[in-house]
C-alpha cells in the first residue's frame, strides 16, 4: 500500500490527540504495559504494533479516509492534465497549409515543460509551496496538521500525475493526428545557423534512442531539406519529407515529457511514504511514547479513596457550667505542673489517673474516690484533661468503672485545659470532648471549659438543677 | 525477597493518615482533627510495573495501650517471647472487638512490618506514650519515629528527647508543609532501618525522582499548549444577512467579547486541572481571580500588569531577539552580503515594536467579513496585546508552583495570590526570546509547527525552574 507510512502517521497523530485528554498515569500505565507485554512475546513495540494494540481494544471507528481529498485532487490534476494534453498538442501541430510545423516550438515547449516537472521536484523537496491559496480553497487537504510537513510531496504528487496524463494525451493526440492528417514538419529559426549545427542538435537530443529505434533518428539529408522559411512558404523540398519527422517528434515528447514525468510521479509516490516515516519517528506524541514505554510505570499508592468516608464532627453537646464538686481527678498528666488556683480551689480531693500510671493505680482512684462522693449531698468530679490529647478508650473505661462504683447522681465534669492553662482551648478541641461526653450516652458525665482568669468563676460555680434530679 | 512493609502507627489523631497521603501522593484518604478517622489499617503500595517496592499501612491509634501492655506483661516470662507475646495478644484478641484498634495496629508488626511511629511536635510531650511506645519495643521491630507538627507551636526538643530512648531513628517531618525533597530523604532513612530494605527504597527514591521530573516537562508541554490556543483563540459568528440587519456591531461586539471571555477562562480552568491531575491532585479547592477583563483583576489593569507582565525593556530585549532571527532570514536570502545588517534592522524593529506598542492596551477587535451568499462571519479576536499571554503565563507558573510543592496531606484553600515582582525577569535571553516569538506568531495567526512547540515547551520548563528559584530566594 503506497500511503501506508502517511496513513500510519495520520493515524498516530489522530490517536495522540485522542489522548490528549486522557490522564498521563494511565497513558503511561497503557504504554508501558504494552511494552511489557512485547518484551514478553519478543517483539519491538514499534509504532505500527501500538496502533494495532490500540485500535484492537477499540470499537471500529467510521471509516473516513484523510487521503481523500487529496485523490480528489490528483484526479482533478489528470483530468486537467488530459484536457490540456490533447489540446497543448493541437496547438503545437496546428497546421493550415501554409505554414510548416515547426520542430524548434515543439523543442522549445517539450523543455519548458521538462523544466517544470523538475521544478515541481525541487520544491517537493524544499517544501515550497506557493500554491497554498489552492489549498486554503480546497478544504479538508490540510485539516491534520501532521500533513502539513506532506503537502508539498502530495502537491507534486498530484502535479506529476496531471503531468504524465499530460504527456500522454499529448502522445496519443500526436498519434492520431499522424493517421488522420498529413502533417508537415520543418525547422525554422531566426538565428544565423546552418543545417549542420541544426542536425548536431537534433542529434544530442535524439541520442537516447538512437539504437532502439534508428527511424526515430534525424538525418542529415531530411534537416537540410526541411528548413524553411516563413517569406518562402512554397518550399523547396519533396512534401512527402515533411512527414517523415513525426517519428522524431513522438520520441521527443515521449523521452522529455512522458519518461521525466514517470520518473518524478515513482519518486513523489515514494517520498511522502519515506518523509511520513521521518515525521512520525520525529513527533512529539512518538518521543512521549517512546518514554512512556521505556520508563517503568510508577504507581504510588493513590487509588485508594476514603475522601468521603469522614466521621461526622457535629454536636448537639453543650458546655456546661462547672458544678461545685467534691473531687478533681487529672487526666493522664493533665494541669501538670500546676493546676491553676482557679481551677484547684474547693475540692476536698485531688488526684492523678491515667498516662503511665498503673491500671492497678486507677482503680484505687476510683475507690478512693467513691467514699468521698458517698459523704456528698450533690456528688460531683471534675476529670481534668489535656484538651489536644483525644479522649481514647482508656479514659472511657475508667469512667465506666467509676459510673459503677460511684453513686448514681455523680456528675462527672470533663473539663479540657489548654496547654496553656489560662487560655481557653480551641473549640476544634472542645467539640472532640463534647462528643465524647455525647457517646457515652450519660447524660450525667458533661464538659466544661470554666474561665480560668476571673476569680469569680469558683465562686459562682454552681449545679444545675436538672443534675440533681 | 518480599517487599518492605511500614506501619504508620501512633496516638490517635497525630497525622498518621498525613503521612501516609503525602508519601503515598494521595489526596483522598479521609484526614479529620477527629480521632478515630481511621478505623481499619489500610495498605498503600508503592509498585513499579506491578511490582511492589515497598508498602506503607496506616493504622488506627491506640486506644488502651496500658490495657494491651498489661496483658503482654502478664503473659510474657523473659524478654525473650516479647514479639511472640505481642503475636498472641493479636490471635487472642483480634475477634473479640475489646482491642480492635490495637489488634488493626499491631498485626502488620507481627507480620514483619517496620515500625514508623507518629508523634504531634506541635503539643507537649506526656508520659501517657510510653505504655504505646513500649509495646512498640516489644514487637522487635525496626522502628523510626517520625516528629510532625499539626499546630503552630514546637515541643519537638522534648519529644526527641524521649523519642531517642525507644527508637532507632528520629526525624522531623511535618506532613503538610515538607518539601519534596525530604519525603525522598524520609524515604531513604525507612531503607536505613534494616539492611535489606535500603535497595528497595533507594530505587523507590530514583523513580519518584525521576516521576518529578517528567511531570515537571509534561507541566510545561500543558502550559505551551494552553498559552498557544489562548493567544490564538478567536470567536467566530455567522450571521445571515437578517441577523446583521438586526444587530449593530457595538451589540455584536459585546456578545462576542463575553463568549470570548467565557471560553479563555475554560481553557485557563482546563489547564488548572490538567496541572492538579498530573501532580495526583484531585480535590483541590482554589481561590482564584478568574480572568476577567473588567473586573479588578481585570488582564490588562494595571494591577494585573505589575503582577505577571513584563515591562518595556523586557518586551523590548525580548522583541530584539525574535525580530534579529526574523531579520537574518534577509542575510540568508543574500547569502551574507548584508553583513548581517538584516538581523540589526529586524532586531530593531522587533525591539522598537514591542518597547512603544507592548504597553499599550490593545484588545482584539471584531472584524466582520464581506457578505458572501447571504452570509457574513463576525470575528473577535485574537488578543492583540502580547502582555496577555504573560498574564495567562505568569498565572499558570504560579499554580503550578503551588501544586508541584502541595502535599497530599494538605487539605487548606489553595490561595494563587499574584506574585509582585517580575519573576520573568530571571529568565535567560534564549528562552524570553523563544516565549515572545511564539507569542507573536500565535498572536499573528500564525500555526507553531511541532519544533516551535516543543522549543515553547522546552523554554517554559526553563521559566518554571526561573520561578522556582525566584520563590526560593524570595522566602
Amino acid at each position: 500500500m503506497p500511503d501506508s507510512g502517511i496513513r500510519q502517521l495520520l493515524e498516530f497523530d489522530s490517536q495522540v490527540k485522542r489522548d490528549s485528554d486522557q490522564s498521563p498515569a494511565f497513558l503511561h500505565r497503557r504504554d508501558r504495559r504494552f511494552a511489557l507485554d512485547c518484551r514478553d512475546r519478543g517483539l519491538s513495540p514499534t509504532p505500527q504494533r501500538w496502533l494495532e494494540h490500540v485500535r484492537r481494544l477499540r470499537p471500529p471507528l467510521p471509516a473516513d479516509d484523510p487521503l481523500r481529498p487529496w485523490r480528489r485532487l490528483t484526479t482533478g490534476f489528470a483530468l486537467a492534465g488530459l484536457i490540456t494534453g490533447v489540446i497543448a498538442m493541437l496547438g503545437l501541430l496546428f497546421y493550415d497549409g501554409g505554414q510548416r510545423i515547426n520542430l524548434t516550438v515543439i523543442l522549445a515547449f517539450v523543455m519548458l515543460h521538462c523544466l517544470l516537472a523538475v521544478i515541481t521536484t525541487v520544491q517537493a523537496f524544499a517544501g515550497w509551496q506557493p500554491w497554498r491559496w489552492l489549498l486554503r480553497k480546497l478544504k479538508g487537504t490540510g485539516t491534520a496538521s501532521a500533513l502539513r510537513p506532506l503537502q508539498p510531496m502530495l502537491m507534486a504528487r498530484a502535479a506529476h500525475t496531471g503531468g504524465l496524463v499530460f504527456g500522454l494525451a499529448g502522445l496519443a493526440t500526436l498519434l492520431v493526428l499522424v493517421v488522420v492528417q498529413d502533417l508537415a514538419f520543418g525547422w525554422s529559426t531566426t538565428l544565423d545557423t546552418g543545417p549542420d549545427r541544426y542536425y548536431q542538435l537534433l542529434a544530442t537530443v535524439a541520442a537516447p534512442w538512437q539504437s532502439l529505434w534508428p527511424a526515430a533518428f534525424p538525418d542529415r539529408e531530411l534537416v537540410e531539406a526541411t528548413r524553411f522559411f516563413r517569406s518562402n512558404s512554397g518550399g523547396t523540398a519533396n512534401p512527402a519529407l515533411w512527414g517523415r519527422w513525426w517519428p522524431f517528434v513522438a520520441m521527443v515528447w515521449t523521452t522529455y515529457v512522458i519518461i521525466p514525468r514517470l520518473v518524478l510521479l515513482a519518486l513523489a509516490t515514494i517520498h511522502p511514504g519515506i518523509r511520513a516515516r521521518r515525521e512520525l519517528a520525529r513527533h512529539p506524541g512518538m518521543i512521549a511514547l517512546q518514554y512512556r514505554m521505556e520508563t517503568p510505570a510508577l504507581d504510588t499508592g493513590n487509588r485508594h479513596n476514603d475522601a468521603a468516608d469522614q466521621p461526622d464532627i457535629n454536636t448537639s453537646g453543650q458546655l456546661h457550667p462547672l458544678p461545685a464538686g467534691q473531687v478533681l481527678i487529672r487526666w493522664a498528666g493533665a494541669g501538670e505542673p500546676e493546676l491553676p488556683d482557679t481551677l484547684a480551689a474547693g475540692y476536698h480531693l485531688i488526684l492523678a489517673a491515667g498516662g503511665n500510671a498503673a491500671l492497678a493505680h486507677d482503680n484505687e482512684i476510683i475507690e478512693t474516690a467513691g467514699k468521698t462522693l458517698a459523704e456528698a449531698r450533690s456528688p460531683a468530679v471534675a476529670v481534668i484533661t489535656r484538651s489536644w490529647e483525644p479522649p481514647t478508650g482508656e479514659l472511657a473505661d475508667f469512667l465506666q468503672l467509676a459510673r459503677k462504683s460511684w453513686p448514681a447522681t455523680t456528675v462527672i465534669a470533663l473539663v479540657p485545659l489548654a496547654a496553656q492553662p489560662d487560655q481557653p482551648p480551641p473549640d476544634h478541641q472542645v467539640n472532640q470532648w463534647l462528643r465524647f461526653a455525647e457517646r457515652t450516652g450519660d447524660s450525667r458525665i458533661i464538659v466544661s471549659t470554666p474561665d480560668m482568669i476571673s476569680p469569680e468563676s469558683r465562686i459562682h460555680r454552681a449545679l444545675q438543677d436538672e443534675y440533681r434530679e | 525477597m518480599t517487599a518492605p512493609v511500614f506501619a504508620v502507627v501512633g496516638h490517635p489523631n497525630k497525622g498518621k493518615s498525613s503521612i501516609v497521603a503525602t508519601l503515598s501522593q494521595n489526596d483522598a484518604i479521609a484526614i479529620a482533627l477527629e480521632p478515630g478517622t481511621t478505623r481499619k489499617r489500610q495498605e498503600y503500595p508503592l509498585t513499579v510495573d506491578g511490582k511492589t517496592l515497598y508498602t506503607l499501612v496506616d493504622t488506627p491509634g491506640f486506644q488502651r495501650p496500658r490495657r494491651v501492655l498489661a496483658w503482654l506483661e502478664a503473659h510474657s516470662i523473659s524478654a525473650s517471647d516479647r514479639a511472640e507475646t505481642v503475636q498472641a495478644f493479636v490471635i487472642q484478641h483480634r475477634d473479640d472487638g475489646s482491642f480492635t484498634d490495637e489488634c488493626e495496629l499491631l498485626a502488620p508488626l507481627t507480620e514483619g512490618a517496620g515500625i514508623i511511629y507518629v508523634v504531634d511536635g506541635s503539643v507537649p510531650y506526656s508520659a501517657q506514650h510510653e505504655a504505646e511506645m513500649t509495646i512498640l519495643r516489644w514487637t522487635g521491630r525496626p522502628s523510626l519515629a517520625l516528629i510532625n507538627s499539626i499546630g503552630d507551636d514546637d515541643y519537638s526538643d522534648s519529644w526527641l528527647r524521649a523519642l531517642g530512648q525507644f527508637f532507632q531513628v528520629v526525624r522531623k517531618f511535618d506532613a503538610v508543609r515538607a518539601p519534596f525533597e525530604q519525603h525522598i530523604s524520609l524515604l531513604r532513612a525507612f531503607g536505613q532501618l534494616e539492611p535489606a530494605w535500603e535497595q528497595p527504597l533507594e530505587q523507590a527514591a530514583a523513580f519518584l525522582l525521576a516521576q518529578r521530573r517528567q511531570r515537571r516537562t509534561e507541566a510545561a508541554a500543558l502550559i505551551a499548549r494552553t498559552l498557544e490556543d489562548m493567544m490564538s483563540f478567536r470567536e467566530k459568528r455567522t450571521l445571515t444577512t437578517l441577523q446583521t440587519s438586526e444587530i449593530s456591531d457595538t451589540d455584536l461586539a459585546g456578545q462576542l467579547r463575553t463568549s470570548w471571555y467565557r471560553n479563555q477562562r475554560k481553557r485557563e480552568q482546563h489547564l488548572r486541572i490538567a496541572i492538579e491531575k498530573l501532580y495526583e491532585h484531585h480535590r483541590v479547592e482554589r481561590q482564584e481571580a478568574e480572568l476577567e477583563w473588567h473586573s479588578e483583576h481585570d488582564l490588562f489593569s494595571e494591577d494585573s500588569r505589575k503582577a505577571w507582565g513584563v515591562n518595556r525593556r523586557y518586551l523590548a530585549t525580548a522583541g530584539f531577539g525574535a525580530g534579529a532571527v526574523s531579520g537574518a532570514g534577509v542575510d540568508v536570502l543574500a547569502l551574507g552580503h548584508s553583513l548581517g545588517a538584516g538581523a540589526l534592522v529586524g532586531g530593531l524593529i522587533g525591539a522598537a515594536g514591542s518597547y512603544f506598542y507592548g504597553d499599550r492596551l490593545a484588545l482584539p477587535v471584531l472584524n466582520t467579513g464581506v457578505l458572501t451568499n447571504g452570509l457574513r462571519t463576525a470575528t473577535f479576536g485574537p488578543v492583540q496585546d502580547s502582555q496577555f499571554g504573560y498574564v495567562v503565563l505568569g498565572r499558570a507558573i504560579n499554580h503550578w508552583w503551588h501544586i508541584s510543592h502541595r502535599n497530599h496531606a494538605g487539605r487548606e484553600l489553595l490561595d494563587l495570590a499574584p506574585a509582585h515582582n517580575h519573576w520573568l525577569e530571571h529568565l535567560d535571553r534564549a528562552s524570553r526570546q523563544t516565549i515572545h516569538r511564539a507569542l507573536e506568531r500565535c498572536r499573528k495567526q500564525r500555526a507553531l509547527d511541532d519544533k516551535t512547540r516543543l522549543a515553547l515547551a522546552s523554554a517554559i520548563e526553563q521559566a518554571m525552574d526561573a520561578y522556582d528559584k525566584w520563590r526560593l530566594n524570595r522566602t
